[in-house]
């Protein structure tokens, strides 16, 4: 009885995606109230969108998870309480309001701290990851500033990070900006021979951003130890997607970030290491908070929900990384079997599976990327420079201009469904055929002509 | 403290059933394919528990996130988009470039 109950419960629950939305979707129309709020995104009507010059049907699929997250609703959940009756300021010392508000943060401390294997004492909240590495580069080369005059870091490291190094430069240290190998990933060697006996700080980041790649933090760690230099990790990316402990690693320093882990944006965290203590200068000076190393008021709200974030990520780290994998396989399969000319930027072994940069050949990036408004992904430059320039990361795994130009970065997640993939496939495949049928360069290549012997005549 | 006796195979259905009757009520298309597949995966993977206390530990968490789900499902339905997501609708029309 129960048996036929059961597969007669799985069977309508597993009934394929079409029969099941349909339901859902009659359902969710039945039952959701008419929107009370403005539309902030141009005309909404009929369904239909109007943004920029382009009308699109719907809201467009969502495959940047790079750039950012959706929020978990069980992470909605465990903030929602702080906006409405526990507002209290968590430095309150005389009241309820600020007891729970401090009880609250102290479990999102820990929380956090459990996910990377750090004690609680060792992490101080920020508002992001970009705070976390000016904190790291800058306070920690101006607190040693007598004796440590350099800094090793990659030429792939987010822009925060570089641009910290390049004012630090300015300030009068020196910083050696190490070139990566063509799969992205930084040559030990070199950064054996790069490390000086004044060297401070080495900052190389877990995952890459653009390209996903996994640098060997493990091996870095040991080299830093070593050679008594301070590893700094970006792990923004990284968090709860791929295991860190920060004694295997032998990280000191370590930037985390909560909208990149379905957590809220506007906060995020810095890994101190206590034992042997990392000593560096607070870079926002106020009234203490955070142990003097980050003052202003923590934003409870905020805390809370990177701390829910990292329970969650903790829990559904094995769920998520097997499903991401199998849907970036999925993804680059289906693309591959419909195209060539399709080249994966990175190395494809050291990889966060989420993330997949592609490079189309003979197809321009910025037409491909007006075709696939549906999709919401990203191009190798739009995240660092407002310019046409392209990839500096793309350029740094020496990655032809061209090609630069026409890589996807395409950012799978937690909340990915495999119609997703096989949309977006169908999409890029699409627009790509269209692109190269009326691209001259392509019908040349068809041909047999090699494009880089072509003399171009001049007008 | 009294251990929780394990529930019967009934209301761990029902639970399931719960969970899959709250996650259509998502008006988020990513959200309620999440929590259908996620539950129906989370309970699939405890089907192999034999320890009572063990069983009943998953049941009670099963059950507190039915709760969170339920709150979810209603302030996700407040705040719902005009459009939906390309996603949910039949048959998107070709883009136009205006």
């Amino acid at each position: 009885m129960a048996a036929a109950a059961a597969s007669r419960l799985l069977r309508r629950a597993l009934t394929p995606a079409v029969a099941r939305r349909r339901f859902s979707t009659a359902a969710v129309a039945a039952e959701t109230p008419p929107s009370p709020l403005p539309s902030a995104t141009g005309e909404e009507d009929a369904g239909m969108v109007s943004m920029k010059g382009v009308r699109i049907s719907g809201r467009p699929l969502y495959l940047d998870m790079q750039a950012t997250t959706p929020v978990d609703p069980r992470v909605l959940d465990a903030m929602l309480p702080f906006y409405l009756s526990r507002f209290g300021n968590p430095h309150s010392r005389t009241h309820l309001y600020g007891w729970e508000s401090e009880s609250a943060v102290e479990a999102a401390r820990a929380s956090v701290a459990a996910l990377v294997a750090a004690d609680p004492k060792e992490i101080f909240f920020t508002s992001g990851a970009t705070e976390s590495n000016n904190i790291s580069v800058k306070g920690l080369m101006r607190f040693h500033r007598a004796r440590k005059r350099h800094v090793v870091t990659t030429q792939t490291e987010h822009k925060c990070v570089l641009d910290s190094c390049r004012h630090l430069q300015q300030e009068g240290f020196e910083v050696t900006y190490l070139p990566v190998r063509p799969d992205g990933l930084v040559d030990l060697d070199h950064l054996a021979d790069a490390i000086r006996p004044d060297t401070g700080l080495v900052s190389v980041m877990a995952v890459n951003n653009e390209i996903g790649v996994v640098q060997p933090l493990e091996e870095i760690g040991r080299l830093c130890r070593e050679k008594g230099a301070v590893f700094h990790t970006d792990a923004a990316q990284a968090l709860g997607k791929i295991p860190i402990d920060v004694e295997k690693m032998g990280i000191g320093l370590m930037s985390l970030s909560g909208h990149k882990i379905y957590g809220p944006k506007g906060v995020g965290a810095l890994y101190v290491r206590r034992r042997p203590r990392v000593r560096i200068e607070p870079q926002m000076n106020g009234g203490g908070q955070e142990r003097g190393i980050r003052s202003g008021t923590v934003p409870t709200p905020l805390v809370v929900g990177m701390g829910a974030a990292c329970e969650i990520a903790m829990k559904e780290m094995d769920y998520d990384s097997r499903r991401i994998s199998a849907l970036q396989e999925r993804l680059l399969n289906g693309i591959r079997a419909k195209l060539d000319g399709v080249v994966v930027n990175g190395s494809l072994e050291h990889r966060y599976p989420g993330n997949l940069n592609l490079s189309f050949a003979f197809v321009e990036g910025e037409s491909l990327l007006m075709g696939l408004k549906e999709v919401a992904v990203s191009s190798g430059s739009a995240c660092t420079s407002a310019s046409l320039e392209p990839s500096y990361v793309l350029r740094a795994l020496g990655v032809d201009e061209d090609m630069a130009h026409t890589s996807i970065r395409f950012g799978i997640g937690r909340f990915t469904t495999e119609a997703e993939i096989d949309k977006a496939i169908e999409l890029t495949v699409r627009q790509v055929e269209k692109l190269r049928e009326m691209s001259p360069l392509y019908e040349m290549v068809k041909e047999g002509i090699d494009i880089k012997s072509i003399q171009w005549a001049q007008h | 403290m009294a251990m929780a006796t394990a529930p019967s195979r009934a209301e761990v259905l029902s639970l399931l059933r719960s969970f899959l009757q709250a996650a259509r009520k998502f008006s988020d298309y990513n959200i309620r394919e999440y929590a259908a597949r996620r539950a129906i995966d989370g309970f699939r993977g405890n089907k192999a528990l034999s320890d009572p206390s063990a069983i009943a530990a998953a049941f009670a968490d099963g059950m507190s996130q039915l709760e969170v789900a339920k709150r979810q499902a209603a302030v996700y339905s407040s705040y719902a988009p005009k459009t939906k997501s390309v996603m949910e609708v039949k048959m998107s029309p070709p883009e136009r470039y205006d």
